[in-house]
């Protein structure tokens, strides 16, 4: 039996009333006497608690205003261990005992389990997710901002034509049907969308010296297309952004904050695997279609050379040239490969840069 | 009986002590378990969260050392989070029904209006339900508000402030503090806002137009003006006696904790944020005096039980925060 003395409220008056607590073990309950001179007396099962700092208050849940409140540490142990060992303790209460190493501990797996969601899971979601969204997604996808983007354009017909028989010439490996437009820009920039429309800037054209840059430059194009690229990119972020705010935004602001710059950086290295992938494609259907494969590796060190001037988005967010340039001569050590003059394809080159 | 004494005759003034008692530690475990429990149940847990949340904080303030409780139960808030759902359903559904037919002008019009006629009914559940499940030395207080007389106050404030191009925001923002706190209860105890429109708005021009000049070292200042007019404008009446509610916050107090909280919620990479909390809720209690000659004593119990949480979550779901 342990006792203390308390204030105790009644719920009517703000009038603190003062009270010697008794913790009745026998009878199980809080008991004590009103200024009145009720004998009043808690069941255990009947109380909850609050403690912080050394205020313990304890409450009816049948007379939910009413209140006693006790600032004696040694009363507050000596209650919840009773109430712990009659197995009247809630389980939050009793997590709420665990203290401070449990809950940074519990903090630091949440973190882990995080991590590695992110790292493992949403990347194997995300491919497993583009395999079910029909190819037709990825073309109105296409056609709708193919249409947004060339309305201001202007479109050059005749480079037009020659780009796409010139196309016609390879073996691209290509389920979808591929379309190619020549727009009239100085802007150094070339970029495909999901529907096999694929887009090159005359700036870009401009640069090449000769017609295996250009089926160098299609080659990295129409690999982006063909292993449905865009989608994959969509896929990743999205599910990688919904599933770090679902689960930061609910800690607080600034976590899901750090969370998606986290993200974002994230999702430029995935966008960097997408480029190198489609760079080792694209000089593999270089050398399948007898073309020299320099041709890759000449492309990049004029863009590189052009960079000074303005950083073009074909090769922003993509890894270092160099490091490509040097992938790319990898490759095309360690493959056999054999090429020989293409006086049809060096003719429409011709048409296309004229 | 002491309060007996006293009932005839007004008491000295003598201030009264308002604290807060919780720990950055403690806070942290409750942050931390409520995180975990969200994401382990796919986010279904956050009323009960939220609930656990609120009791904690208003569990460690303490007016003369007696602690403020929270009574609202994840419970509640769970199934005013649901009606939530379903009214933002229903205004969502509209809109694209609207959208469906090829009447996108109309649909965004209803859609826009039904928000504004929201925000005053999400506002007025909101204060209902959280005063109702607030209390100290065991009274309730409560929120004696009418709503439709705010609605109606709220659309005439929208109004005028659209036609001013927002320069009537800040009488609107007086007007609605004014409305709101002037009718929060505790008890026989009366809460009353005295602040004025045109002062309030002189001193957001002062404070913006120094912040752009200073590059934005006056924040410090004007947030300390903005502390103090709502603060200093508010005060408790019961019958003849009062207590008036002052600020004695500094610029260089609300930098401490600014820079502290920044810091320690950067470095931490968001952990320290239970510590920022408390820091700032000590920050509140502490640079809050309260002066005046009531009898805390003597307070009786006036309000009734409310429990609809919905304008509650409304009020969370439109991300308004709780303004007290």
């Amino acid at each position: 039996m342990i006792s203390t003395a308390g204030k105790y409220f009644d719920g009517i008056s703000s009038n603190p009333q003062d009270i010697e607590l008794l913790l009745d073990e026998i009878s199980a309950g809080l008991r004590f006497g009103t200024s009145s001179d009720q004998n009043i007396l808690w069941p255990i099962h009947e109380i909850t608690f609050q403690h912080i700092g050394n205020s313990l208050e304890i409450r009816n849940k049948h007379h939910s205003l009413a209140l006693i409140n006790v600032n004696n540490t040694d009363f507050a142990t000596g209650l919840i261990a009773f109430l712990k060992a009659k197995g009247h303790l809630t389980w939050y209460q009793r997590i709420l005992q665990m203290g401070f190493k449990a809950y940074l501990s519990i903090a630091i797996l949440i973190l882990g389990f995080i991590v590695a969601g992110y790292i493992f899971i949403i990347p194997w979601i995300a491919e497993k997710a583009v395999l079910l969204i029909p190819r037709h997604y990825d073309i109105s996808m296409g056609h709708t901002f193919y249409n947004q983007y060339l309305k201001d354009s202007h479109v050059d017909s005749s480079k037009t034509e020659a780009l796409n028989l010139f196309a016609e010439q390879l073996q691209l490996h290509n389920t979808l049907k591929l379309r190619f437009t020549v727009v009239s820009s100085p802007t150094v920039n070339a970029f495909s969308l999901p529907d096999g429309n694929i887009i090159v800037y005359t700036g870009l054209i401009g640069l090449m010296k000769d017609y295996d840059e250009l089926a160098g430059l299609i080659g990295h194009e129409v690999s982006h297309v063909n292993n449905r690229h865009s989608m994959k990119m969509l896929c990743r972020n999205l599910s990688g952004y919904l599933f770090i705010s679902a689960v930061l935004s609910d800690v607080n602001g600034i976590m899901a904050i750090i969370g998606d710059n986290v993200h974002n950086l994230q999702s430029l290295s995935y966008s960097r695997q997408f480029e190198r992938e489609a760079d080792e494609q694209g000089t593999d259907l270089m050398m399948l279609n007898g073309i020299n494969p320099k041709g890759m590796t000449d492309l990049f060190t004029r863009l590189k050379s052009s960079e000074k001037v303005s950083i073009p988005a074909f090769i922003s967010s993509h890894p270092i040239t160099t490091d490509r340039i040097e992938t790319i001569n990898r490759l095309i050590k360690t493959t056999p490969h054999q090429f020989k003059p293409n006086p049809k394809l060096e003719e429409l080159f011709l048409q296309v840069k004229e | 009986m002491e309060n007996e004494i006293i009932e005839n005759e007004i008491p000295e003034l003598k201030d009264y002590k308002l604290s807060f008692h919780g720990q950055g530690k403690t806070y942290f475990g409750i942050v931390i378990v409520n995180w975990l429990l969200t994401v382990i149940t796919l986010g279904f847990y956050f009323p009960w969260a939220k609930a656990r949340n609120l009791q904690f904080l208003y569990g460690s303030t303490a007016l003369e050392n007696d602690r403020f409780a929270f009574h609202g139960t994840g419970k509640e808030m769970f199934i005013g989070f649901l009606k939530s759902i379903v009214i933002f359903g229903v205004i969502y559904g509209i809109l694209f029904l609207f959208i469906y037919l090829d009447m996108t002008m109309l649909g965004a019009i209803i859609f826009y209006f039904a928000f504004i006629a929201i925000l005053p009914i999400a506002i007025h559940g909101s204060y209902r339900y959280r005063f109702s499940r607030t209390s100290w030395r065991g009274i309730r207080f409560g929120y004696r508000g009418d709503r439709s007389e705010l609605f109606v106050n709220f659309f005439k404030w929208i109004f005028f402030t659209i036609i001013t191009l927002g320069i009537y925001g800040a009488w609107m923002e007086v007007k609605l503090r004014k409305y709101l706190l002037s009718n929060v209860r505790a008890g026989n105890v009366e809460f009353k806002y005295k602040g004025i429109g045109s002062e309030y708005f002189l001193l957001n021009i002062k404070g913006y137009l120094l912040t752009i000049i200073t590059l934005g070292i006056y924040s410090f200042w004007w947030y300390k003006d903005l502390f103090a007019y709502y603060v200093d404008n508010l005060s408790l009446q019961k019958e003849n006696q009062q207590i008036k509610l002052r600020s004695i916050a500094t610029v260089g107090g609300i930098f401490k904790m600014a820079m502290g909280n920044f810091l320690l919620v950067i470095f931490t990479l968001g952990l320290g944020y239970a510590w920022a909390i408390t820091r700032t809720m000590n920050f509140m209690t502490s640079n809050i005096k309260l002066e005046g000659n009531m009898d805390l004593n003597t307070i009786e119990q006036t309000e009734d039980d409310y429990n609809d949480a919905t304008g509650d979550d409304l009020t969370g779901l439109l991300d308004i925060n709780f303004i007290i």
